[in-house]
């Protein structure tokens, strides 16, 4: 059984009196443990398919089912637990608490669900990618691969069934982000997790079990990587 | 080239910052103009009807009967048909119905007896000053008596102003001989109508027609009984004043050629015995009601001018936020060429618009607020008093409000230099420092605001208290929110909602520290007000003092003593009274003039003195060791400690009094305090017995009576000793306490302004942090985290906010209201611990609701949008 299935779904967003139809009628099928990559031009719809996957933003048709539970009219509230144990999220912007430090960043979600082993967790994740010595620094005073290690852990410390990543390579240098997206890999394979990832990098794409290649809302190809 | 389309889509795109902005202004104008027209209108009433608020040209006042050198030039002037004159005879007196009575029976002990002036019977008892009683009649067999406030008239009175009768009649065709006018509530009371007659001393008088209106008496919030006038025709008949007499004696003069006005009255002025006799045109004469304003209107001033500082604060920060929101649009203005100088203007013309329209609207709210005010200040205002905006009024709101939004703003725009181009790219973090600029507009403020407390309050000395005082209270209330933050930051909580609310208040741009001093300032004037007030009606009202007397009795003479004391049947303390007025020093002569415009008591008025060789119950020595000292030769004083408050006096120092016309200095042998809460009756000057034994005297006692024998007692008393006034203190107390709960109430209703200002600011604060609570609230709901929890966090941040500025409120105001009671009442404190708690409470329920009430839109946010916003900045 697919971990995630889109099945029709379509999006449009009103901008002034114009209405741009960004998703049109998409169809999508993860499997448990795939890493999965969606690239496309800018403005496609690949960041507007993850934040609909993820249950992040609504859609005006079609239905978005996890582990088959049709989540398409969850209330944000029903939502807020499955984001919390089920998924994980990298983005580009790394979009961590600022007024955290970053060993807080990473525990704060396992504290949501109220696991009394979240700084350990937290702790253990921070030695994992190289960070710990700087646990107790808050987001301004990281650099962006430090961020995005750090957002990489915050998105682990669940043990997530299925990891978003928006772009994750997107602000950092050629280096960091070869680095950041070797990570990610890697525990998506120690951990087999189910990795959806949004780029247009073609050599992450080349790295993917299939790629799903989305142009003016409509999925163009979906190709199996061999 | 300034784009109005660009002003007004920027309004329109910061909203919330805007509205908040305009609604600081529209407070700062309805301070400025409800209060300031409310001054105005009083004052102008005071000065347009001056002469009818006088009922004369030239007013002549004394305690004694005038002397003969005035009197001379008084009849001198009527002479040569300069003047018109009428003499107004006022004191208290308790009348009887007539009704089913034994008209000859009714015979006093004595008739040619004192009676005690109007003014000086406020200030013995227990300087408890009062309006109008309600308390029942006091019924004896089928008679009725009540203390009434009666007002002897010449022919010709009033000069000017209308004396209005409820029979529309001219008041002089009705008061004739035998005949008497007075107010509704004397027969509401003693249930009579019109043609019953009443007893007043020893004359029977018929009641003729009601008096709705006095021109010189604007209000009678402050009687202790209804008015009686009564013609002056009857005055001997009445029996009740004679040699000895203590009545307010007037003459009122009507100048016939206005111009000789001053020419004339510097002329019985220099005629006039200066110490006993006050001579004054209605230009400058002082009224009770003018005090009361004046004093009611310092104080609204004070309320006024803080509640201003605190709008001008709210204007800084939703202006602040304001901005904040257009960071991004002013570095691309600058990315694309415009100098620091445009950016400023096009800004100040931001403020300008929205200043205008905080303007129109703080003008419309203040006449709207300008309508509660009748109710508000009813039986306070005199009816003469029309409350009107006028233009004055509204002019000086603007000029003033301009000057508030430009200096509150300065700081704000200034700081738009410091937003770099580079912001475009998120980068800009800056931090500004407390530069140059914060110190100048800092001390461009601070100087604005002691000349508005200057200029307003006309006292430097008082001025400078209040400025000092203020700036004590928002620096204490900085320090300790300062302190309790620090301390806060150290806090390590396993709970993770109040963990990330510790966190919240130290978020980029809260405005948490002003947030808290603005509370915390408006709140502990609140709570000061509240416990003061608690605390005196604590003291003299709910629990009146088992023990203390309850029923005065003044004006006895000292051969009325013993028939007094039988018909009393109570064992009592009788005080003698002579009275008497301090002339000098330490050889230094008082200014009377200036003694007089003194807010509090002052060294000018008539004393009552008595003599005596030991202490009261409820006295003790400060200063000196034993009341008066064997070794002396000097006459000697002791004075009560509320003398020394007055003028610096220290003990051995000399005070010249002039008792009955003969000059008496004494040193001061020792300085006394007493329990005020003991309501005993106290005198600021005792003498040894052997220096005023044998003065003419009149003797006054006071007894704790059961509830229900008060009326019976009155009227025996009444009825033997008719010029005895009787007076029920519990009443008078309860009246008190009634002008206390509506003073209150008014200084409650100016003072709910400042906390407006306090959530002002609250609000912009939240404004001002908008995006990064949005930013919380979204990476929260990411990281799944219900909007319970967001709410949650939220409100306990706005808890402790609340909380805090509540704690640091009621510590201070527990300190201030114990210092005024203690020290400046001398009543016993109790800090009423469940009311402190439920003010605690009150504020943080505000402040939680206030501040989620702001949040609410934010945790509505979809995390998408928010997160698509990003992406696309």
């Amino acid at each position: 059984m697919a971990i995630l299935e889109a099945n029709n779904i379509s999006k449009t967003y009103t901008i002034g009196n114009q209405r741009i139809m960004v998703l049109i009628d998409v169809s999508l099928s993860v499997a448990r443990g795939e890493f999965l990559v969606v690239e496309g031009e800018s403005g496609s719809g690949k960041s507007t398919l993850l934040s609909i996957l993820s249950g992040l933003d609504t859609i005006d048709k079609g239905r978005v089912l996890i582990e088959g539970k049709d989540i398409t009219n969850l209330p944000e509230d029903e939502l807020a637990p499955l984001r919390n144990t089920a998924f994980g999220f990298v983005f580009q912007s790394f979009h961590l608490v600022p007024s955290l430090t970053a060993l807080e960043n990473i525990m704060f979600p396992a504290e949501l669900r109220g696991d009394r082993l979240a700084r350990e967790k937290a702790e253990i994740l921070l030695r994992r990618v190289g960070l710990f010595e700087r646990a107790l620094s808050f987001p301004h005073q990281l650099s962006g691969g430090e961020k995005q290690r750090c957002a990489i852990c915050r998105a682990l410390v669940n043990e997530p069934r299925i990891i978003f990543a928006d772009e994750p390579t997107g602000n950092l240098d050629s280096t960091n982000g070869k680095a950041v997206l070797n990570l990610l890999l890697e525990l998506h394979r120690e951990r087999m997790t189910t990795l959806v990832l949004v780029t247009h990098n073609q050599e992450i794409a080349g790295k993917a079990d299939r790629i799903v290649t989305l142009r003016d809302g409509i999925i163009d190809t979906s190709i199996a990587n061999v | 080239m300034f784009n109005i389309h660009l002003i007004r889509r920027q309004i329109a795109g910061s909203l919330h910052q805007s509205v908040m902005l305009v609604l600081c202004i529209i407070l700062s104008m309805i301070t400025l103009v409800s209060l300031g027209g409310f001054r105005r209108s009083v004052h102008a009433s005071f000065l347009r009807d001056a002469r009818a608020l006088h009922a004369a040209d030239i007013i002549i006042h004394s305690h004694v009967p005038f002397s003969g050198g005035l009197l001379n030039a008084l009849n001198a002037l009527e002479q040569q048909k300069s003047i018109e004159k009428a003499y107004i005879y006022e004191f208290y007196s308790v009348v009887q119905t007539d009704r089913n009575t034994r008209s000859n029976s009714f015979r006093s002990e004595k008739k040619d007896v004192p009676m005690r002036p109007r003014r000086q019977l406020h200030q013995e008892t227990a300087e408890v000053w009062s309006m109008q009683t309600d308390h029942r009649p006091d019924t004896f067999e089928n008679q009725q008596s009540l203390l009434s406030d009666i007002k002897v008239v010449d022919l010709g009175y009033p000069f000017y102003g209308d004396l209005e009768l409820a029979s529309g009649s001219p008041f002089n065709k009705v008061l004739t001989r035998g005949s008497i006018v007075v107010e509704q509530s004397l027969l509401d009371r003693l249930q009579l109508k019109l043609g019953d007659s009443l007893r007043v001393g020893s004359a029977r008088l018929t009641i003729r027609d009601v008096v709705l209106q006095e021109p010189d008496r604007p209000v009678n919030f402050f009687a202790l009984g209804p008015r009686v006038f009564i013609a002056s025709a009857d005055l001997p008949s009445l029996d009740l004043i004679g040699k000895g007499s203590r009545v307010d004696y007037t003459i009122l003069i009507k100048v016939l050629e206005t111009a000789e006005l001053e020419r004339i009255a510097g002329q019985l002025q220099a005629a006039s015995d200066k110490e006993r006799e006050r001579v004054e045109t209605y230009r400058t004469a002082d009224s009770g009601v003018k005090r009361f304003f004046n004093n009611f209107l310092f104080f609204l001033n004070l309320i006024g001018i803080f509640t201003l500082l605190l709008a001008g604060i709210g204007i800084q920060s939703s202006l602040s936020a304001f901005l904040k929101e257009q960071e991004k649009t002013i570095a691309i203005m600058k990315a694309v060429g415009s100098r620091n100088r445009f950016i400023i203007i096009h800004y100040f013309l931001v403020v300008a618009v929205l200043g205008l329209v905080g303007t129109l609207f703080g003008l419309t709210a203040s006449f709207f607020i300008e309508k509660i005010f009748p109710d508000l200040f009813r039986g306070l205002i005199p009816s003469n008093v029309e409350l009107t905006i006028s233009m004055g009024a509204v002019t000086e709101g603007c000029i003033i409000s301009s000057f508030v939004v430009t200096l509150f703003t300065l700081l704000p725009l200034y700081r738009l230099k410091e937003v770099k181009p580079r912001s475009i790219f998120g980068k800009e973090d800056h931090h500004p420092a407390r530069s140059p600029a914060t110190w100048f507009t800092g001390s461009a403020i601070t100087i604005f605001f002691i000349m508005m407390v200057l200029w307003r309050i006309r006292d430097l000395k008082s001025g400078s208290y209040f400025v000092i005082g203020v700036g004590l209270l928002i620096l204490i209330s900085f320090l300790c929110s300062e302190g309790i933050l620090r301390l806060t930051s150290r806090l390590q909580s396993k709970n993770l909602i109040l963990r990330q609310s510790l966190k919240g208040l130290f978020r980029p741009g809260n405005a948490t520290s002003p947030i808290i001093v603005t509370l915390t300032a408006s709140l502990t004037f609140i709570f000061t007000i509240t416990l003061v007030e608690k605390n005196l009606d604590v003291t003299f009202v709910q629990s009146y003092p088992p023990d203390a007397p309850n029923l005065y009795f003044i004006d006895i003479q000292p051969d009325q003593k013993d028939a007094f004391a039988r018909i009393l049947d109570i064992p009592a303390t009788y005080y003698p009274i002579i009275r008497g007025i301090i002339t000098a020093v330490n050889n230094d002569p008082i200014d009377r003039d200036a003694e007089r415009q003194k807010r509090g008591d002052n060294l000018a008025r008539e004393f009552n003195i008595t003599y005596r060789d030991g202490l009261l119950s409820d006295e003790r020595i400060v200063a000196g060791k034993t009341l008066f000292h064997d070794d002396w030769s000097d006459m000697q004083v002791s004075v009560l400690d509320t003398v020394v408050k007055m003028r610096d006096m220290k003990i051995g120092d000399t005070i010249t009094f002039r008792i009955q016309g003969i000059p008496i200095k004494a040193r001061i042998s020792s300085i006394r305090t007493r329990t005020r809460a003991s309501l005993q009756p106290y005198f600021y000057f005792v003498f040894p017995e052997r220096v005023l034994k044998n003065a003419p005297q009149t003797v006054f006692t006071a007894v704790r009576v059961d509830k229900k024998q008060i009326a019976l007692l009155q009227n025996r008393i009444v009825a033997r000793f008719p010029n005895v006034s009787v007076i029920d203190v519990t009443e008078t107390v309860k009246v008190f306490a009634r002008v206390m709960e509506r003073l209150t109430l008014i200084v409650r209703f100016f003072t709910l302004f400042s906390v407006a200002a306090g959530i002002l600011i609250l609000i912009s604060s939240v404004f001002a942090t908008r995006h990064t609570r949005i930013q919380e609230a979204v990476y929260f709901t990411i990281l799944g985290a219900r909007s319970r929890f967001v709410l949650s966090v939220f409100a306990v941040e706005n808890f402790l906010i609340g909380l805090e500025s509540g704690l640091i409120a009621i510590a201070l105001s527990e300190v201030g209201s114990w210092i005024i009671c203690r020290h400046a009442l001398d009543v016993p404190y109790n800090p009423f611990v469940g009311i402190s708690l439920v003010m605690i409470i009150i504020p943080i329920g505000l402040v939680i609701a206030v501040g989620l009430g702001a949040s609410l839109s934010i945790v509505r946010q979809r995390p998408a949008a928010f997160l698509r916003e990003q992406t696309e900045e």
